[in-house]
Formats: C-alpha cells, structure tokens, sequence
C-alpha cells in the first residue's frame, strides 16, 4: 500500500513499536524498583521487591525492625497502586500495539506524551510513598530518628542501616520500550 | 694485708655455701617439667593454619560427643575443635527450657540427670545419613532421637527389663533396628531377687528398637535375655556381614560383688555374635515369651542366632572393619587387639565347629574364628578402634596412653602417638562406617591433669585432635571438654541440613502467628493463654488493656502457649516467670506450652530471657494472681 498522504509510520517503525508493546508487557513478569538493606546484623540484607502488583522481600523481618522507629507497616494493602497498576501498564502494552498497527504518527505523539507523564507520575509517586514512610513517623516510636527520604535510586543511611534502591529489570524493560518508541520519531522525521 | 683478705674471702665463700644450700633447688624434682610438655609432640606453624578456622569459614566436620552423666551432647567442629553448642538430651537445661515446657517435661519423665554414653548417627547403607541421632541412658535406662535438623531431642523411650544401656546404641547400615545392650544384669521387671541367685534369676537384657520416622518416634520391637554378664561395646556388621552384630561381654564369671577382681578372673570372655535378622523372623514365627507386655527371646529356648566368640579376657571395645570382614576386639586388661574374620565365624556356625556352650548358646571355637592376634610392644589397656580410608585402624590404648596405628589386614604396627592422657575412645572422621574420610581423629582422653590451666580440683576433660594426613600421626590441638564425652562420631557438615526458623504449622491448635490472633480463654479453672513473642514485646491478648499481663486465680490450671512469630535468623525469644521457677525459649516460628498450676498467689513479673534486641529490657510483663477469697 502506497503512503499517499506521507503520514503513515515506515515498517522499521512499527516493528519497533510491536517491540515495545511486547517489552511492556514482559516487564510485567520483573520488579519495578528494589531496595536493599544491609547492617551490622544483617550482613546478608533484607530486601523489599516491587512488581507492578505484588510486594517481596522480607517484608517481616522489615516491619518488625521498623516498629522501632514507628514506621508504617509495608505490605501490599498500604499501596493501592498495586491493584491496578498491572492493568494500566498491560494497557500501556495494548495501546502500544494498537499505534503499531494504525501507524499514525499523531498517535505516536500521543503514545511518547502518555509514556513522559505515565514516567514523571510513577517517579513522583514513588518518591511520595518513600517521603510518606520516612518522614511519618509515630513520635511514640521507642527509637526517634530524624526524618528521611530514601532516594529512589541510590544510597542512603539511616540508624544501623546502609540502604540501596535500584531499579528493577522490569523498569529498565520500559526504559528500552519507550527508547524504542523514540525510534520511529527519527526513523520517519523527513515524512 | 694478707691476713686481712682470709676472714673477708673465707667470710664470702661461707655466705655463698650458705646461700647455695637455702635457695638454690638442687633436688632431683628441679628438672622435671609438666608432664605434658614431656610428651613427644612437636607443634609448628603449619599445625595452627591447620585448625585456624576464620571468621565466614565453617569446620569440616560436626563431632557429636556424648556428655556422659551431664546427660547432654556436645557438637563440636572439626578442625577448630570449638565447642559449637550444648543439646540437652536426658537432663533439664534451664538455658533453652528443655524439661520445663510440658513437651520435654513429659519426655524427660520426671528424670532430673542422665548418663549419655553413646551416640549413634542414623545410617543408610552404612553411612552417615545426617537426619537423626541416637543416644542411650546408663543412668535411667532410657534412649532417645534427635532430630539434625533442629538439634532438638524429639522422643526418648524408657526400656523396660534393662540396667544400663551403656554399649548402645548401635544402629544397623540401614537404621533399622536400635540395639541397646546392658551393663548390668537385673531380674526381669528389676523386680527384687537374692543375689545368691545371680546366675538363675538374672539376665542381661538386650533390647531392638525401631525408629518411626513419620511420626519421629521410638518402639521396642523386642527383648533378648542374655546371660547376667556385662555386655560393653558393640557394632553392626556391615556389607559382607550385614545382619549380624557383635557386643563385648565380660563378668562371665558371674560375680556378684567386688567385680574389679571377682570379673577379671577368667582367662576369656566373650564376644556375643548374633543374626538380628534371625531374631527377627523367630519373633515373627512367635518363638518369644510375653515379658510385661515385651518380646521376649530366651536364647536357651530359641536356640537360634546367637553365639559366643571366645575372647582375651574382659574386653572392652569391638569394631567391624569398613569393608565388613572382620571385627577387632581390644583386649582392656590384655595388651594386644584380636582380629576375628565374619567368614570363618559363618563357616564354624555351618560346620557346627563348637566348643561347649554357656547358658544354651554354642561357643565357637577361638582358633576357628581369630583371624590374628596384634600385639604392639609395650602398648597396653587397648579399648576401642577407629578406622580410615587407607585401610588403618586406630586403636586407643589407655593405660599406655597413645593411638597405635596398624593395618588390621597385615597386623603390622605402623606408627604410635602418645595423648595427654588415658584415652577413652577415638573418633576419626566417619570412622565407623562403611567409608571413612581419613584426615582426622579425635582422642577422648580421660585425664586432663596439667593441660589447661587450673581450675582447682574438678578438671576437664581433654580431646585432641590427630592429624591423620601426613606418614605419620600429629596431634595438633589439644581442647577442654566438659565431664564427659565417652564416645563422639564425626559427620561431614554437608550431610546435614538444618533449619534457621519453624515452618509454620497450620495444624498446632496451640500456635498463633498474628498479634490479633492472641487471646486468653477460660474454661473453668483452665486458663489457656494463646500468645506471641515478638522483638520487643510479648502479646497475649491483644485487645486487652495491657496486652502483656495475664490475670489467673490461685489455683487455675494455667497454660501460656507461646509462639515466637519473629520469623528471623537466629531472634530466639525466652520467657521466664519471675519467681514461679519457669523458663523456656522459643526459636523464630516455634510454639512450646508452659503447663502449670498458679498454685502461688501474688504479682510476679514474666520477662524475655534470651537477649532479643535492644529493648530486651524492656520485653516483659505482669502475672497476676489473684488469692482465693
């Protein structure tokens, strides 16, 4: 089929965004974000695991620490992000999908806006529920430490504590997805 | 000016004679050094690499030592030689709880001491398995299991008919059965007879216990009624010989008093060697007496399976060799060590090649079933023999105090080290099982005298450890140990695989594992309490006003469930009753019961005992008892 109104993606273009679509949805499978924390008595660390709809780690042992310095309880009730977030981002996969197949690059705008504001709300959503656990603190807590904010990626230190947060294979699957979104941007910039 | 020198040197040489004679030590004794440093062993650099074991390093070996009349076992690590851990078995130990929660209460049965000689790794094929260990009383005539994947004792069996199972236990190359062989005769029931009738009315009974694996328990499959003689050590056979074993007997003579001369007059004892198999199938077939509910087999009426080995004269240890042929007797009051072939005892058992007999049991012939007779110069008071990977035994001598390594195949002496002092026995790694690892053997010696430093009359006992690599032996570490390991076994630590916190177990009515599952719950005068240990608090009820304080009436029946539900490495929780003479410990994810009557009225503090966190201090509470009218 010819492209007479030269605005359809090329096919270079849309297999990358097909890629894209099926690197969303694979992310699914990983964690998202992951913090580590090692201390004298735990050399081995504990970890908190994120995926898009389930905590893991030593979720436990973690509270029963926390309790000390009277923060809030992790577990996947305190997020309801974690009811739904899957299916906005199988969305993300099937919308992705759906800009593939119509190759409208109107849409692909669109799709990239999505991705950027979808990107810049998770980062500060994040960062929200890190501030929330650090800084509210119960003033009864038998331990009290000054407030802290974890950084969403890094290192931090807090009480006996050396803590990293990384982020997860599935979040650098929808680092490459939206790179691959970017493709078709200059694949097909003189059209 | 002459004359002024002679009263001035005269004068000198007398202050120095005088001198001389009041302090200088010039008796014989001033040359003596400690007898320890007499002893022959060299120490070098090379040797403290080799038992250095860092920090992030683990031993080699497990050694599980018996602790004799403390009642308990001693796990230790191989090459380090540290003491790794203490586990009750036969006695209380306020430590962990063990004999106050009402589990191990009512295991212990009411018994406060035990006497542990021997312990016994559980086999498959004749090898170590790492899941199980057994242990016998002298003391109470009891054996227990412990299980490796806690280290915690999980069923003890009182045996009926016996006094002091000291020789056991020894278990069969597939842990079938659990033999426990007794050093002292007793009438059945233990029921009282004259000792004018020792040799009529008493019997040294032998029992078969069997190990339920599923439901981690203990039976009595059934008794043999030996001869009243003492019966000491024992083995199994193993390969070529599976189905036999061999106990060490003496005070054949029968004698009934003053026994350190009256059962040393014999020229022989005996080895006891009988089928177990056979045994079995004759129970099977009913040929056994109802003793007071037990199988009974009275060899002079079941005349199968059973006979007598001639041996030199009380003997203590007996051990089957690795590849099944043989079994080695240490001679104890002999100097020399006698090898006996299973082949030619089988072929003197077909030909019928007896003797006489003792009490309906054939006696075969010594010379039909000696193999070879070792005899190391000098070398006397053999007890008890260990083996490696290159064909050697090791056998301890205890009145020459040393280890003789000879080749049990050729009777060749190949090498000899003195120990500090008397060993007991030896354990060499895996070295009584059908593949020994060589490398190492650890000497229980009886005497510690001047090896450590003093801690008044009461001294430790010593083990030290061989370093069996090289041509010849070293001992290279020398270690305290407390009263008294009399036999050890040494496990590859990769054969055992043990848990760091309880699985949950959804079917213990006792157990809760939510703080808001906690609650406390009458039923007439039985107070159940069901609650929970965390770091730093306990939870009893946790809608109550004060989550931690339990109020009871004098006289309540009172039973504290408690379950530790940080489910952590190594965050043990203790709990203690301030003046009610209660404590026990519960490890991450374990419920133990605390079973007691509040007979005493009054407040009394409950606190954590096992050092939690760091408000361990401040994890306890209140017991309120409130006084009858």
């Amino acid at each position: 089929m010819v492209n007479l109104n030269g605005k359809k993606l090329s096919i270079i273009s849309t297999l990358s965004l097909i890629g894209s679509s099926i690197l969303i949805g694979v992310s699914l499978l990983f964690p998202w974000w992951e913090l580590f924390l090692y201390a004298p008595q735990y050399p081995e660390g504990l970890d908190i695991i994120v995926y898009t709809n389930k905590l893991r780690g030593k979720l436990d042992i973690i509270n029963t620490l926390n309790h000390y310095i009277g923060m809030s309880d992790f577990s996947e009730k305190s997020f309801p992000e974690l009811s739904y977030l899957i299916y906005l981002i199988a969305g993300l996969a099937i919308l992705t999908l759906i800009v593939a197949i119509l190759r409208k690059k109107s849409f692909l705008y669109m799709l990239i806006g999505i991705f950027v504001i979808g990107g810049i709300i998770g980062v500060f959503d994040l960062y929200h529920w890190l501030h929330t656990f650090g800084t509210d603190l119960d003033p009864k807590a038998p331990l009290r430490i000054k407030p802290f904010v974890p950084p969403v990626i890094g290192k931090n230190r807090f009480a006996n504590f050396t803590t990293y947060s990384y982020l997860g294979k599935g979040a650098y699957l929808i680092i490459v997805a939206f790179l691959l979104t970017l493709i078709p941007l200059w694949k097909d910039r003189k059209q | 000016m002459k004359k002024k020198l002679i009263p001035i040197i005269s004068g000198l040489v007398f202050g120095l004679v005088v001198a001389v004679i009041i302090f200088a030590d010039i008796s014989p004794g001033s040359k003596t050094k400690t007898a320890a440093s007499n002893s022959t062993t060299t120490t070098s650099n090379g040797d403290a690499e080799k038992v250095y074991v860092p920090l992030g390093k683990k031993d080699d070996y497990y050694l599980m030592a018996s602790g004799g009349h403390s009642g308990q076992l001693f796990v230790y690590g191989v090459p380090s030689m540290r003491l790794i851990r203490t586990v009750p078995i036969f006695s209380p130990d306020s430590a962990t709880g063990y004999g106050y929660d009402a589990a191990s209460k009512k295991m212990l049965g009411g018994y406060t001491w035990g006497d542990f000689h021997h312990p016994a790794l559980s086999e498959t094929n004749g090898d170590y398995d790492g899941k199980y260990l057994f242990a016998t009383d002298v003391a109470n005539s009891r054996a227990a299991v412990m299980d490796l994947k806690t280290f915690t004792t999980k069923d003890i069996i009182k045996v009926p008919n016996t006094s002091g199972p000291h020789c056991a236990a020894f278990v069969t190359p597939n842990t079938e059965y659990l033999f426990l062989p007794t050093r002292f005769a007793t009438p059945l029931g233990q029921k009282y007879a004259s000792l004018d009738n020792y040799s009529k009315d008493y019997y040294g009974v032998m029992s078969a216990l069997t190990f339920d694996k599923k439901n981690e328990k203990l039976n009595i499959a059934y008794q043999v009624a030996l001869p009243p003689w003492s019966y000491d050590l024992s083995d199994a056979g193993k390969k070529s010989s599976d189905g036999w074993g061999v106990i060490t007997t003496y005070n054949t003579e029968e004698a009934t008093t003053t026994m350190e001369i009256n059962a040393s007059q014999a020229d022989r004892d005996y080895i006891v060697l009988f089928n177990w198999k056979e045994l079995a199938q004759e129970v099977k077939d009913g040929k056994y007496t109802n003793v007071d509910g037990q199988k009974m087999i009275f060899p002079e009426k079941e005349n199968q399976g059973i006979y007598l080995v001639p041996v030199a004269k009380s003997p203590h240890g007996v051990d089957v060799t690795p590849d099944g042929k043989y079994f080695i007797a240490s001679g104890k009051l002999a100097p020399a060590m006698t090898v006996f072939s299973f082949e030619k005892a089988f072929k003197a058992i077909k030909d019928k090649d007896f003797s006489g007999e003792r009490n309906g049991i054939p006696v075969l012939n010594y010379k039909s079933v000696m193999e070879r007779e070792v005899n190391p110069e000098n070398a006397l008071g053999p007890l008890h023999t260990q083996f490696d990977n290159k064909g050697f035994a090791y056998t301890t001598m205890f009145i020459s105090s040393e280890i003789v390594k000879w080749n049990y195949k050729t009777g060749e002496v190949v090498d000899r080290v003195p120990v500090q002092y008397s060993p007991g026995h030896a354990a060499a790694a895996e070295g009584d099982t059908a593949s020994p690892d060589g490398h190492w053997l650890v000497s229980l010696n009886k005497l510690a005298k001047d090896n450590f430093l003093s801690v008044g009359p009461s001294h430790p006992e010593t083990m030290q450890l061989i370093d069996l690599d090289g041509p010849k032996m070293r001992v290279i570490d020398t270690v305290p140990a407390n009263p008294e390991p009399h036999y050890a076994q040494m496990i590859k630590a990769d054969k055992i695989h043990t848990i760091n916190v309880y699985p949950e177990d959804k079917n213990n009515k006792d157990a809760v594992y939510k703080t808001t599952d906690t609650r406390i719950v009458r039923n007439g005068n039985t107070v159940d309490v069901y609650g929970i240990a965390m770091r730093s608090r306990f939870v009893f009820d946790s809608k109550a006003k004060r989550p931690d304080t339990i109020e009871v009436n004098q006289g309540d029946h009172v039973r504290i469930h408690l379950t530790n539900i940080d489910r952590d490495e190594d965050i043990t929780h203790g709990f203690a009753i301030n003046n009610y003479d209660l404590n026990m410990e519960v490890q991450p994810g374990e419920t133990k019961t605390l079973d007691f009557v509040a007979d005493k009225a009054g407040t009394f503090p409950l606190y954590c005992t096992n050092f939690c966190s760091a408000l361990h201090q401040e994890m306890n509470g209140y017991f309120l008892v409130k006084p009858n009218n």
